[in-house]
């Protein structure tokens, strides 16, 4: 099989279940208080949003064209 | 009127405060590897007057050359010379005096706290100081930098070795003041006495809290141009190099995105000295503590949007010239709130003219010319011509020497007293004062002339109609080094012989007079709480609680100058 | 060092005091730490507005080398290696949260796994190097830019493994509790830190 198909598609599995345990732990976060609980949910949002970039890109939303 | 009692609740918790540890043992403990802010900050203090008296003998050889026009040194020599003094005084005088040195030694006694937040940090940083003047001084055995304290590509991607060394020393002083701002932040934001709010803080605190703010920002980008121009120059990595697809104003963007806030961190601590300065030898309350305390902030801020002001005739995208120069110009209003404000403090005060207070108003002299010349140069139309040339020479002189080095005499005559215990002698003082004054201005005054009569900078030879102006900024230079050595006399004759000084000399109202001189290594016996901010001469002393030294909140200061002030 | 007795912290009747000292020397640090972290940021911004800004300068990206146009990045190994940094944050925050519950087998697992994940990621960058077809460092721009950015990323993670370790090692000899863990919090933003600026290198270079 095509290495960038395997690559895609374990990278697709990975965002997802990254993606999701990185929400959980977010919402689970979400109102406690501290310069390092802050820091840490807009670390973890941002990462977040990192698995969801990948997402979008393994299925070929974005990305550079051609 | 009667002492306020303290309802106030402190503001921060004192527990750390109140914790004394053992005093540490041994030479090597107590004087070289010391975690003592106030020994930090002697070594800070000897080292960087080192690196000033080196530097300013690289000045001199500058003068010497201009004194013909036709020059003395060779123009290679000439370059490596005036890159090495510019880049010395920056980052191996100014900034270490008024952040290491000062900072070190005065924030953390006017805060009320054993020491700053991070100790041993605070030990490293300095550690990483002499190492690196002594790589900047050892690049001239290998081709000292020779393109300016700026270092252009592509002439600084052509230049031999020395110039990755200064590429790696200054990376490693940026570090060091890197660290040191994170270390002073933590300590003001955590560490103040218990009823220091921020409006009770001095004024030096909030300059060098806003100093911190841009030690800790702006530094790092610097560490990118200068790591990107030795990975150009050692590996031939492209960024800068126009034939292999980089760009000379990059690297001009990323320089003057630090080095303009650089130009703030030399400054506002000087700021700070002449906010404590003014308001002690007046016996007035300081005019506008808030708009003098916002407007360093506020500096500090606008700092970082003005970089490009240095670029204006570098061939950047035009549209960005004139949001540069309008907020360059803004930067005037921060800054003029605060002459204004020192200048009404002064107003109606009954004003000792002791050495401090002669830098002081000194300062106010030439830093506002330099402020003004500097408005000159904001402006495009006008920086076009002025640009590169010898007005802008005379303008960085006055704010620099006008302003942080004046700034550093007066601190220097200021809490002298407080370091070391003993008096300097005030008539030498004040000569030096006058002495420097006016060698001063007849060394950097006639630059903005030659200026705009055309001559350029960095030239190691020039037209012969520039050459009467050069003598006389010649011959006046060497009276301001040699007035140098009435300081470095005074102090070195007042640590055997001066007066024995008490803990408060100048009857200031800071927390660091409160304390004997010089301090224990634990400062404070027992830490006050602060009920307001500490100018209300006339007023009581807002401190409760402080085991103050005999004679330290005494109303009258001992009259060191000799003159009874008026009332 | 003196942050092992202090992180420890001590019984009896001065243990409240110590308590309160304990908090507060904590807080700097936590401070400290995370203006240390935004310094780094600005690092990492500044190279960035470098490659954005030579990437400004011309028509085509990739650039143009030797009459060729440069290929794109390897993008599907990319989104895995990224996967596998950004699985290594969320084993990172479950071992710091199973160690505040005193869950230490877990603890070690995730620890673990967040180490294993992080050197999965480093062989992952140092394939990516190798099969890079953009030209070497010193080629172009592009090499310029992208070895440096992810060079720079790349040692990160590299000192970020190095310092897992040690704490990892640290909590094996007891100079963690339950309730004094700065060094784990510690190297778990910074952990986090070196995640995100993935997030944005992954963007800048693959996507972009």
């Amino acid at each position: 099989m095509d290495l960038a198909v395997i690559e895609r598609g374990t990278a697709l599995v990975g965002a997802i279940v990254v993606g999701v345990f990185a929400s959980i732990a977010l919402k689970a976060d979400w109102n406690a208080k501290g310069l390092d609980n802050d820091t840490t949910k807009l670390l973890l949002g941002l990462m977040a949003f990192g698995c969801l970039m990948v997402l979008a890109a393994s299925f070929g939303l974005i990305g550079p064209k051609g | 009127m009667a002492v306020a009692t303290p309802t106030t609740t402190p503001a921060i918790p004192h527990a750390v405060l109140d914790h004394i540890h053992p005093e540490p043992q041994g030479f090597i403990r107590k004087y070289i590897f010391s975690i003592d802010h106030k020994i930090i900050a002697y070594q800070y203090f000897i080292t960087a007057g080192i690196f000033f008296v080196i530097a300013g003998l690289l000045a001199e050889m500058i003068r010497i050359d201009l004194l013909k026009h036709t020059g003395v040194l060779t123009p290679n020599v000439y370059n490596q010379v005036y890159s090495v003094h510019g880049s010395m005084m920056v980052w191996l005088v100014i900034i270490p005096f008024v952040s290491g040195a000062f900072g070190n030694y005065v924030m953390p006694l006017q805060i009320g706290a054993r020491d700053v937040a991070f100790p041993w940090l605070n030990l490293a940083a300095f550690w990483m100081f002499p190492p690196a003047g002594l790589i900047l001084l050892a690049s001239f055995a290998f081709g000292a930098p020779d393109a300016g304290w700026t270092e252009y590509p592509p002439i600084s991607l052509q230049a031999p070795y020395g110039t990755s060394m200064w590429c790696m020393a200054i990376f490693l002083i940026g570090i060091s003041s890197t660290l040191t701002g994170i270390n002073f932040l933590v300590t003001i934001f955590k560490m103040r006495a218990p009823g220091m709010t921020f409006t009770r803080m001095p004024l030096f605190v909030w300059a060098s809290a806003a100093t911190a703010g841009l030690n800790m920002v702006a530094t790092t980008a610097l560490a990118a141009a200068l790591l990107a121009l030795f990975l150009e120059r050692q590996f031939g990595v492209p960024f800068y190099d126009p034939t292999k697809g980089g760009s000379p104003i990059l690297w001009q963007h990323m320089f003057w995105f630090y080095s303009h806030p650089a130009v703030y961190i030399m400054i506002l601590p000087a700021f700070g000295i002449i906010s404590e300065v003014l308001p002690t030898f007046s016996r007035k309350p300081i005019f506008g503590y808030k708009m003098i305390a916002f407007s360093s902030v506020a500096i500090a801020l606008l700092g970082f949007m003005v970089w490009a002001h240095h670029m204006f005739t570098s061939g950047m995208a035009p549209w960005l010239q004139l949001p540069f120069m309008i907020i360059t110009m803004l930067i005037a209003i921060p800054t003029g709130i605060k002459i204004f404000s020192w200048m009404a403090t002064l107003w109606g005060g009954s004003i000792e003219f002791s050495a401090a207070c002669l830098f002081a108003i000194g300062f106010l002299i030439t830093f506002s010319l330099g402020g003004v010349t500097g408005f000159f140069l904001a402006a495009v139309p006008a920086d076009l011509h002025e640009h590169g040339t010898y007005f802008v020479v005379g303008h960085i002189h006055y704010v620099l020497y006008g302003g942080s080095v004046f700034g550093i005499f007066a601190g220097l005559y200021y809490w002298w007293p407080k370091m070391t215990g003993r008096m300097m002698n005030e008539r030498v003082g004040q000569l030096h004062a006058w002495i420097t004054f006016v060698a001063f201005n007849c060394t950097f005054l006639p630059m903005h002339w030659l200026g705009l009569l055309g001559m350029p900078r960095r030239v190691a030879m020039y037209d012969v109609e520039y050459e009467f102006w050069n003598q006389v900024i010649s011959i006046s230079s060497f009276f301001l080094a040699a007035s140098t050595l009435l300081i470095m006399g005074n102090m070195l004759w007042s640590l055997k012989n001066g007066k024995k000084a008490g803990p408060n000399p100048w009857g200031a109202r800071t927390l660091e007079w409160m304390i004997s001189s010089p301090p224990p290594y634990y400062n404070f016996k027992k830490v006050p709480a602060v009920l307001a901010a500490p100018y209300d001469f006339g007023n009581p002393l807002p401190y409760v609680g402080l085991e103050a030294e005999p004679g330290a909140m005494e109303a009258t200061p001992q009259h060191t100058t000799g003159f009874v002030p008026a009332h | 060092m003196t942050t092992a007795a202090v992180e420890h912290g001590h019984g009896g009747d001065a243990h409240g005091h110590d308590e309160v000292i304990y908090q507060e020397t904590r807080d700097m640090r936590l401070l400290g730490f995370v203006l240390f972290l935004c310094s780094d940021v600005v690092l990492f911004s500044a190279f960035v507005f470098a490659y954005l800004y030579l990437r400004g300068t011309i028509d085509e990206w990739p650039p143009i080398l030797n009459g060729h146009q440069l290929p794109r990045l390897d993008l599907p190994f990319a989104e895995f290696n990224s996967v596998v940094l950004f699985g290594s944050g969320v084993t990172m925050h479950h071992a710091l949260e199973n160690w505040k519950h005193g869950k230490k087998g877990l603890f070690d697992v995730f620890m673990g796994a967040t180490i294993v994940l992080g050197i999965m990621f480093l062989c992952g960058q140092a394939y990516e190097y190798s099969h890079a077809a953009i030209g070497g460092w010193s080629s172009s721009i592009f090499g310029a830019s992208f070895f440096t950015l992810t060079g720079m990323h790349g040692f990160h993670v590299f000192c970020g493994v190095v310092y897992l370790a040690i704490l990892w090692w640290q909590t094996k000899k007891g100079v963690y509790d339950t309730g004094h863990y700065f060094g784990l919090t510690a190297g778990t933003l910074y952990w986090h830190f070196v995640d995100v600026i993935w997030v944005g290198l992954f963007f800048l270079f693959y996507i972009f």
